[in-house]
């Protein structure tokens, strides 16, 4: 028998965390997958179950007003590709997740929580270097989503804590690329995606990132990396590109299906060097 | 642990259910409601035949617990049916010939519900999107989206 609890505030999910270390139920997308017995009976879960989906207070998007933008947990896929204030990244990855009815139910804080490699948020979070907010009864703390997934399916949650939001601060640039490789049309799960993004500004590369969803145990990304290509001319490009994309290369660590991966990045990230370098109009390249 | 209580409405009248709150939302409508218009396919999510409406969204119940399903809106086919717009997509969708086994089509008719609900004339693209969770493994789509067209023709009167 299941043992499940449905808290009616955030104070009183923390007090049940903090007691029980019920595993929270956002949208339930995964755990109830999981946990599926079959037609007619009930799911199984190994561990209590906290129902949180109805917890208002990690609901919804907000801008601060030094332009942070602030996600709650509980916002889902469909609601975040509806807001415009949401970054281009973030928001064309939660608009090609799933299908409609999908996209209606996962959340973020599931997606990051889950930690799968293959999920579809962490890898743009990780791009804008966002951070989350965990609470718990003891207050709030801070960190960046890349140091919270810490491998496949593996996060810094401390079993008191639960993710309360996330928070991204605007990243300037004009350059901006996002795709992603799926199974099928609808709700396809990452094969491989990439983010990219660039600033550039009287001919100089004043910023650069790049990061690769399913293409690792998390998602990859290296400063050290961009910095090879940050500060320069864009005129350098052609000769700087086949350095840069060898020691992209070298970050990423697939297990399945390594070459078609390895091989898919390097062709989408050269694609995006070729357009800034022939000085392609300023914005999406698609 | 006790059974919770949770009060919901459903097809547009006020019930409770009484149970286990991760008891799957399909078994509920199914068994404990009667509603057999929806249909378990995959059971995890991705084909769309158990999809039913909830707070004017799409979803899919063979995924979402009844504790999820606290004080929602919830309709399903046997509810969208006797609406003016459920009624004119179901008859266009007999009159187009998009229904071979039926299996999808409580799903199909939903979805369709929804996207006829925030939109008029609707392009393929949108049409084809609105319904890309909704695997139909007899007509090939091309019927559905023909019958979709239909639909929304009708019920703009041209
Ligand atoms: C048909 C189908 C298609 C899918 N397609 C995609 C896809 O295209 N891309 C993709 O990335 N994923 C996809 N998924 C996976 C899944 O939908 C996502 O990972 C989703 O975002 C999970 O969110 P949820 O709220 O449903 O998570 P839940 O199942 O509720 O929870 C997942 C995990 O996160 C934890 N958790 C949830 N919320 C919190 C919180 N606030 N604080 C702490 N821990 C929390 C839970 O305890 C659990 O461990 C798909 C799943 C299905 C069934
Ligand atoms: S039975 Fe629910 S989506 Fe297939
Ligand atoms: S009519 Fe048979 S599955 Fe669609």
């Amino acid at each position: 028998m299941n043992t499940c609890y449905i808290p009616e505030n955030l104070t009183e999910a923390l007090e049940i965390r903090r007691k029980t270390h019920a595993l929270p139920l956002a949208g339930g997308t995964d755990l109830m997958v999981q946990a599926k017995q079959g037609i007619g009976i009930n799911p199984v879960f190994k561990s209590p179950i906290m129902i949180i989906t109805g917890l208002d207070e990690l609901k919804g998007i907000r801008v601060e007003d030094d332009g942070t933008l602030v996600i709650g947990a509980l916002t889902t896929s469909a609601e975040i590709a509806a807001d415009e204030r949401v970054f281009y990244h973030i928001r064309t990855a939660a608009s090609q997740m799933g299908a409609i009815s999908l996209r209606n139910t996962a959340t973020i804080g599931g997606n990051i929580a889950n930690a799968s490699p293959k999920g579809d948020l962490p890898q743009p979070l990780i791009l804008l270097d966002a951070t989350l907010t965990l609470a718990s009864l003891d207050g709030e703390r801070e960190m960046k989503v890349d140091d919270f997934i810490t491998g496949a399916k593996k996060t810094a949650l401390n079993d008191d804590e639960i993710i309360k939001e996330i928070r991204v601060k605007p990243v300037e640039a004009n350059y901006l690329f996002y795709h992603k490789i799926g199974t099928r049309k609808a709700n396809a799960i990452s094969k491989l995606s990439l983010s990219a993004m660039a600033n550039v500004k009287d001919g100089l590369i004043l910023d650069f990132r790049a990061s690769s969803g399913a293409a690792g145990d998390k998602v990859k990304r290296k400063r050290e990396v961009e910095e090879m290509l940050i500060g320069k001319a864009v005129s350098d490009i052609p000769s700087l590109k086949d350095g840069f994309l060898t020691a992209w290369n070298g970050i990423l660590s697939p297990h399945a299906m390594p070459t078609y991966r390895r091989e898919s990045t390097k062709r989408m990230l050269s694609y995006f060097l070729d357009k800034i370098s022939e000085g392609a109009e300023l914005g999406i390249i698609s | 642990m006790l059974d919770k209580k949770i009060t919901f409405t459903l097809n547009g009248k006020k019930v409770e259910f009484i149970g286990d709150p991760l008891r799957r939302l399909i078994d509920t409508l199914r068994e404990d409601f009667g509603l057999t218009g929806v249909k378990e396919g995959c059971g995890e999510g991705e084909c769309g035949a158990c999809s039913v409406i909830k707070d004017g969204k799409l979803v899919t119940s063979c995924i979402i617990p009844m504790g999820a399903v606290y004080g929602a809106d919830i309709w399903t086919i046997e509810g969208i049916r006797d609406t003016e717009l459920g009624s004119t997509i179901v008859e266009a969708f007999a009159d187009g010939g998009a229904v071979q086994c039926g299996f999808c089509i409580p799903g199909m008719v939903l979805a369709s519900y929804v996207l006829l609900k925030e939109k008029s004339d609707p392009s393929e693209e949108e049409i084809r999107q609105a319904i890309s969770g909704n695997i139909c493994r007899c007509t090939g789509y091309d019927l559905i989206v023909k019958s979709i067209r239909l639909a929304d023709e009708r019920r703009r009167g041209v």
